[in-house]
């Protein structure tokens, strides 16, 4: 069986005895373009892959779609949930700025809370993603249970 | 066209029948569009069946370059696996079956206008879902509202698998549309 995020990166797990305000480890991407314009992804709408149509629609670049920021949380989420972010979990996300071709997207997340449930606890992540700049692009929370 | 289209054009480098084609492609999906705001109705229901193979999983985390071998019941040279992860066998990504509701929660056999925009989801992941399971995907239009000025169609949805009957995902997401 494999266990990559119990094994491959055991400090990195929550657990019941994980503390409030323990930051998540991050990932980070770039926007590449002919990634937000694959086929599965923003193929469908030319203001993810082509600078041309994104400046005559009045965007500064090709945007990502949001849902891309939304599986680097939940990736970065796996890393310190593993199994358990697949069971009775919730990622809440609002976008909030759009994310520009070639930019540097980096996921964060704090535990804010953490609440008795059954033998375990239900967690609540605050997560975002910003740019380089520091500038937030996406917003939400996570809630999970361990430990129960 | 900005000197930063044109810088941003650089990261797409295009030949001049690559152009065109691109040009062509852009103009079949502006044909007779219709936005999201009018094709939708409050109380309006969608179903669609859509089956979880190995290589759609693959599409989808290649694009997001998330390589956890949990999602891996495809791997190169080797081909179709079992695939492991802490439930058995390779598993789906937990926001997979959410980039997929926007296939259903408008009539995907009516083209719709380009450039609305995804602006929120609450999703809840109820059970993991097996690679190679199909999963039923039902929307329904719960509410049109305007806000600064601004279009919104909010959808709920939910995600079973259509031969068991399991509850896997459900979700509240908002489209801005044109």
């Amino acid at each position: 069986m494999n266990q990559r995020a119990d094994s491959e990166f055991p400090s990195v797990r929550i657990t019941r005895d994980t503390p409030v305000g323990y930051e998540l480890q991050p990932v980070k991407k770039r926007a590449v373009i002919q990634l937000m314009g694959s086929r599965l992804w923003g193929r469908f709408n030319p203001n993810h892959w082509d600078p041309d149509y994104a400046d005559s629609t009045g965007l500064d670049a090709p945007i990502q779609t949001g849902e891309m920021s939304s599986a680097y949380i939940a990736e970065m989420c796996v890393n310190h949930f593993g199994a358990d972010l697949f069971r009775n979990a919730r990622i809440v996300c609002k976008y909030i700025a759009s994310t520009l071709a070639n930019e540097v997207i980096t996921t964060h997340g704090v535990v804010s809370a953490k609440t008795p449930e059954g033998d375990g606890y239900r967690f609540k992540v605050e997560v975002w993603c910003d740019n380089e700049a520091g500038e937030k692009k996406t917003v939400g929370w996570v809630e999970v249970s361990v430990g129960g | 066209m900005k000197e930063t289209t044109a810088a941003l054009n650089q990261l797409r480098p295009q030949s001049a029948i690559q152009a065109e084609q691109t040009r062509a492609f852009i103009r079949g999906l502006e044909q007779d569009a219709e936005t999201y705001w009018d094709m939708v109705q409050v109380g309006d229901e969608l179903s669609r069946d859509l089956h979880m193979t190995p290589e759609l999983i693959i599409l989808y985390a290649d694009g997001v370059e998330d390589f956890n071998p949990w999602y891996e019941a495809w791997r190169m040279n080797s081909w179709h696996i079992p695939g492991e992860s802490p439930f058995g066998g390779a598993i789906v990504p937990p926001l997979l079956v959410s980039h997929f509701i926007l296939s259903v929660q408008f009539d995907h056999t009516r083209p719709f206008a380009i450039g609305s925009i995804h602006t929120y989801h609450d999703s809840e992941i109820l059970a993991p879902i097996p690679v190679g399971a199909t999963v039923r995907i039902t929307t329904r239009a719960v509410d049109k509202y305007e806000k600064r000025g601004r279009r919104y169609v909010r959808h709920e949805a939910d995600v079973v698998d259509a031969d068991t009957g399991t509850h896997y995902f459900h979700e509240t997401r908002d489209i801005l549309s044109l």
